[in-house]
């Protein structure tokens, strides 16, 4: 019966509040039965002894009823609680040392949870955001977001399935505000994002679909608000103002708040633009709205058609060299966009390891410091064993004992995880930071929520009960009548097999994340020191675009600005690519190889645009013929130079010189003639294998918006940035100057997750190492003391100094093996699942193997050395003195 | 909750509804309690005083027992127990339940 207990806990509360009273009325209900009885019994002193004779234990009697008006576990639980508290205070080192160790294991991992909440986990703040879906193109072993338009418009068109489809789109342009031109992010999108979304702008208001419109009246913008913020210092005035948008006017109409981020988390935009007003039309995200109890498999199913159909309109209106019969094989995908089209989702977690090989990383320092913890807390309850014994022999019960020592570790791992919540709060921020450029491109929301907390809390009480569990079982097992006669520390409730086994255990996971620490940071050096097929030193790359409405201003621009920068003092050349010549790796492309007497052969390869001189720029040697010259042009012949790979694959023997292919189809018309053969350089990553690489010359074709402005410098290249912007700007004031870089700093960047992991995994292992050191001074500590006595009677029996060491060290060195046999196989294990971040050296690296394996020992040898040599200059009197 | 050294069941239980039963008459001390049980018995049963208090706190917990501080018969503080009605209701199940028990004993000896 509910009422009952609600009756029974009220009358506890109340007990509870007046606890004293309680003690006072049972003391005067106990008193009033004596008395009564005593004086039915003739009131003398007999009588009130012979009353208590009969009354039974009248303490238990108390007690008894006590416990029942009392939460028995509550009162007893605050009773450990500050005998626990008194106990670590007394121990400070032990408890510092204790909650250190797991603020940093939990935080760490703390950290990585909130990381991984805050990018996989947290839905968008829009309307129903369970209802959003993407559509994906999955095809030659593929998967792509980026669809051809046709698919957005048959998609639009379907009422059954999707509420509301809208479509996104990527660019950056040059923004003119206040005399000064930025380039700027714009999320391009249909008319129907903002009204799918549902969410409303901070002020003004946002791109409907009449401003979607082909010939809308005015173009329109609407700002993110860490745009606004940064770059007009969130003045309300900029609503309605006009600014300029790679030369063309617009008017601001809307801020959005700050939780707005768009849709992909990695990706903050400048400001959002109308899809009408987009000049080069590419692919779009898709996405849309499922209608309340569509399935994702449904809409699958009935959208494929219409996916297929807009293939065909693709192929039909696109001059694009798809590769048709791939094309048309590729599927549609289905996704849930409840969290966005997070780009960091696919880069950290469905696409890549980063994320997953972190988290193992963490797992490895907490399960360290468990291990530790229990060592050191058996070593402690082996200093405890005689207050354990004498609680045992007066009768606590061994649960009881057992419930008291796990209060205190339970109190250690929250503590412990309290402070690593804390430690996560910037922990987080630091990884991040290590993840990405520009940690303030990412909206991640790192409130403190439940599941954070929740995570915490159970990683805390996971951890106690991991590491206290045992020394407590282990403690209370102690037989009572043996430790108060002996002294406490001869029958000792460390039980030795069980701690070494555990310290060994501790080694070997130690070793494991050495041995980690090793690769990462010998990959990250290889990385570093990579041969990258041209010279790094002094090489700028800076994004332009130019502001001229038709090729041939574009082209004046462009010749006129590398002439500039040419005699700008500083320079020691200058040259123009469509794609910087490393980081972004040129477009994937086919070409058909003709071949005498035989039909075209198909060829895949990536390409670049570059101006004369841009090899000589770069520092790519070239093999044989020759450079493109400015005799390179239009009506000319058509060259490219291949690289070596590119000779190697498609004309093994041959000399690829004067060798003709196509780039449009096999029987396409405009043939280029090999001129040169290049040598291979990275184009893309460090880590990317060698691939054939083609390069056109720009003064072939119509001349781009935008390219990249390659510099080779005398000096520190930040001395001429200025000097570049000044010409720029005064070339034409509507040129965008985008971003500025050198090699350097590119490599740094793609090197950020490995210099991550090798920072992490080094600073783990430093910690694993410490804690290794202090377990291991622990255990040999605790065993010389054991064996003062016998070391007494060893030396005054005439035993050399060396040989009482080598007595106590012969048994660390047997853990410190055993810890290894242990780390080595465990790391050749798991060091398949980093195999591919490593770059230059196997995941079985053995001089890495051997040089964790020294430092460790070394680290062991030293920690064990202080306390052994302490037992080998011990005198015999004195050590047999001490009993 | 923490668990109190039960008696055996039947004790326990037996205890619980005599002291319900004796409560029926009105409120009364834990010291009247035991006092009346002894000499309604015929001194036959005598309540291990022990035991008692534990009981009657339980009751109380229960909801089946009432419990006031008054003036003994002699001016002492003490304190009375009374029956609530929760507690008139499973005293006239237990009595039930305790008259078909004794009766069905009854027979079986009877029988054999």
């Amino acid at each position: 019966m509910p009422l009952k207990h609600v009756v029974a806990v009220w009358l506890r509360m109340k007990a509870i509040v007046h606890r004293r009273r309680l003690d006072r009325d049972l003391d005067d209900e106990l008193a009033f039965h004596l008395a009564m009885r005593a004086q039915q019994q003739g009131g003398d002193p007999a009588a009130h002894a012979a009353a208590r004779r009969q009354f039974g234990n009248l303490a238990r009697i108390r007690e008894t009823c006590r416990a029942l008006w009392t939460f028995a576990i509550l009162e007893t639980l605050w009773q450990d609680l500050r005998y626990g508290v008194r106990t670590l205070a007394k121990t400070r080192a032990f408890s510092l040392v204790a909650i250190l160790s797991l603020a940093l294991g939990i935080g760490v991992n703390a950290a990585l949870f909130s990381l991984a909440d805050a990018m996989l986990l947290r839905a968008l703040p829009v309307r129903n955001p369970q209802q959003l879906v993407e559509f994906v193109r999955a095809g030659d072993g593929s998967l792509c977001t980026n669809l051809p338009r046709p698919v957005f418009q048959r998609f639009r068109q379907d009422r059954d399935l999707l509420s509301d489809v809208f479509a996104i789109d990527e660019s950056t342009l040059a923004l003119g505000a206040g005399g000064v031109t930025e380039p700027a992010t714009a999320h391009v999108v249909s008319g129907s994002f903002f009204p799918a979304l549902g969410v409303q702008p901070l002020i003004g208001r946002t791109i409907g679909p009449n401003d979607d419109l082909a010939g809308a009246a005015h173009q329109v913008a609407v700002l993110s608000y860490p745009f606004w913020s940064r770059r007009f210092g969130r003045d309300p005035s900029i609503l309605g103002a006009t600014v300029r948008l790679s030369g063309e006017p617009v008017t601001v109409i809307g801020i959005m708040p700050p939780q707005f981020f768009g849709l992909d988390r990695g990706r903050v935009p400048d400001l959002w633009i109308p899809l009408a007003a987009e000049r080069e039309a590419g692919d779009l995200w898709v996405l849309g709205r499922l209608r309340p109890g569509i399935s994702i498999a449904r809409a699958r199913l009935q959208l494929s058609p219409l996916f297929h159909q807009a293939l065909e309109d693709e192929l039909q209106s696109s001059s694009r060299g798809w590769d048709r019969k791939a094309f048309l094989s590729s599927r549609l995908l289905v996704n849930r966009a409840t969290q966005g089209t997070s780009g960091v989702r696919w880069d950290y977690w469905d696409y890549s390891n980063t994320l997953k090989i972190l988290i193992g990383l963490t797992a490895l320092v907490l399960l360290i410091a468990c291990a530790n913890l229990a060592n050191l807390l058996m070593a402690r309850s082996a200093a405890r064993s005689r207050e354990i014994g004498i609680r045992l022999a007066v009768g606590a019960g061994r649960w009881r004992l057992v419930r008291q020592l796990m209060t205190e570790s339970l109190l250690l791992s929250l503590t412990g995880g309290a402070l690593g919540l804390l430690a996560a709060g910037w922990g987080h921020r630091l990884v991040l930071g290590f993840l990405v450029d520009e940690p303030s491109g990412v909206a991640l929301d790192f409130q403190l929520d439940y599941r954070l907390l929740a995570f915490c809390l159970a990683l805390s009480v996971a951890t106690g009960l991991l590491f206290g569990l045992m020394p407590a079982l282990r403690a209370t097992r102690a037989e009572t009548s043996g430790v108060i006669y002996q002294a406490g520390r001869q029958r000792g409730a460390w039980n030795m097999p069980v701690a070494k086994g555990l310290l060994a255990f501790q080694i070997g996971l130690s070793m494991m994340l050495l041995i980690g620490a090793g690769l990462f940071a010998r990959s990250l050096r290889n990385l570093a020191a990579a041969d990258l097929g041209f010279a790094r030193e002094d090489l700028t790359m800076m994004d332009v675009g130019a502001a001229g409405k038709t090729p041939q201003a574009r082209r004046r621009f462009w010749k006129e600005l590398t002439g500039r920068v040419a005699r700008l003092p500083g320079v020691r050349s200058v040259a123009l690519a469509g794609d910087a010549v490393f980081g972004n790796g040129g477009w994937n492309q086919t070409v058909w190889i003709e071949r005498p007497g035989q039909p075209a052969q198909k060829a895949d390869v990536s390409d670049n645009l570059v101006s004369p001189g841009f090899f000589a720029t770069t520092g790519i040697p070239v093999l044989s013929g020759r450079e493109f010259s400015e005799q390179d042009r239009e009506n000319a012949p058509l060259v490219a130079l291949v690289n070596q790979t590119f000779a190697r694959r498609f004309f093994a023997n041959e000399n690829p010189l004067g060798r003709r292919f196509g780039s449009d189809g096999p029987a396409s018309g405009d043939r280029y003639q090999i001129a040169g053969v290049v040598g291979d350089a990275k184009y893309g990553s460090v880590r990317e294998r060698p691939r054939a690489m083609v390069f056109y010359p720009m003064w072939q074709e119509p001349a781009r918006t935008g390219m990249v402005l390659h510099l080779r410098t005398a000096g520190p290249p930040a001395a001429v940035n200025a000097a570049i912007q000044r010409q720029i700007e005064a070339l034409d004031g509507d040129a965008m100057i985008g971003a500025i870089r050198t090699l350097p700093q590119v490599l740094h960047g793609e090197l950020r997750e490995d210099r991550m992991f090798a920072t992490l995994a080094g600073f783990f292992a430093l910690l694993a190492l410490a804690l290794g050191a202090i377990g291991i001074y622990g255990i040999v500590a605790y065993r010389v003391e054991r064996r003062t006595a016998e070391i007494g009677i060893r030396v005054a029996l005439g035993a050399q100094k060396g040989a009482v060491l080598w007595l106590i060290m012969r048994e660390m060195l047997m853990l410190l093996v055993a810890g290894s046999a242990i780390g080595v196989p465990g790391a050749l294990l798991v060091a398949r699942l980093v195999k591919s971040q490593l770059f230059g050296l196997d995941p079985w690296d053995p001089l890495t193997i051997v040089s964790a394996t020294t430092v460790l020992f070394a680290a062991g040898v030293l920690a064990g050395f202080v306390p052994a040599s302490r037992a080998a200059s011990l005198q015999p009197t004195q050590a047999l003195r001490s009993d | 909750m923490g668990a109190p050294d039960k008696p055996g069941d039947l004790v326990q239980g037996t205890l619980d509804m005599l002291v319900l039963k004796t409560l029926a008459r009105g409120a009364m001390h834990g010291y009247g309690i035991a006092e009346f049980i002894q000499a309604t018995s015929d001194n036959v049963l005598r309540v291990e005083e022990g035991a008692l208090y534990p009981a009657l706190h339980r009751l109380e917990l229960r909801g089946l027992l009432a419990s006031e501080w008054g003036a003994s018969e002699n001016n002492r503080r003490a304190k009375y127990y009374r029956l609530t009605a929760a507690g008139r209701k499973q005293l006239a199940a237990e009595s039930e339940h305790w008259g078909r028990m004794t009766s069905a004993i009854a027979l079986i000896m009877e029988t054999a």
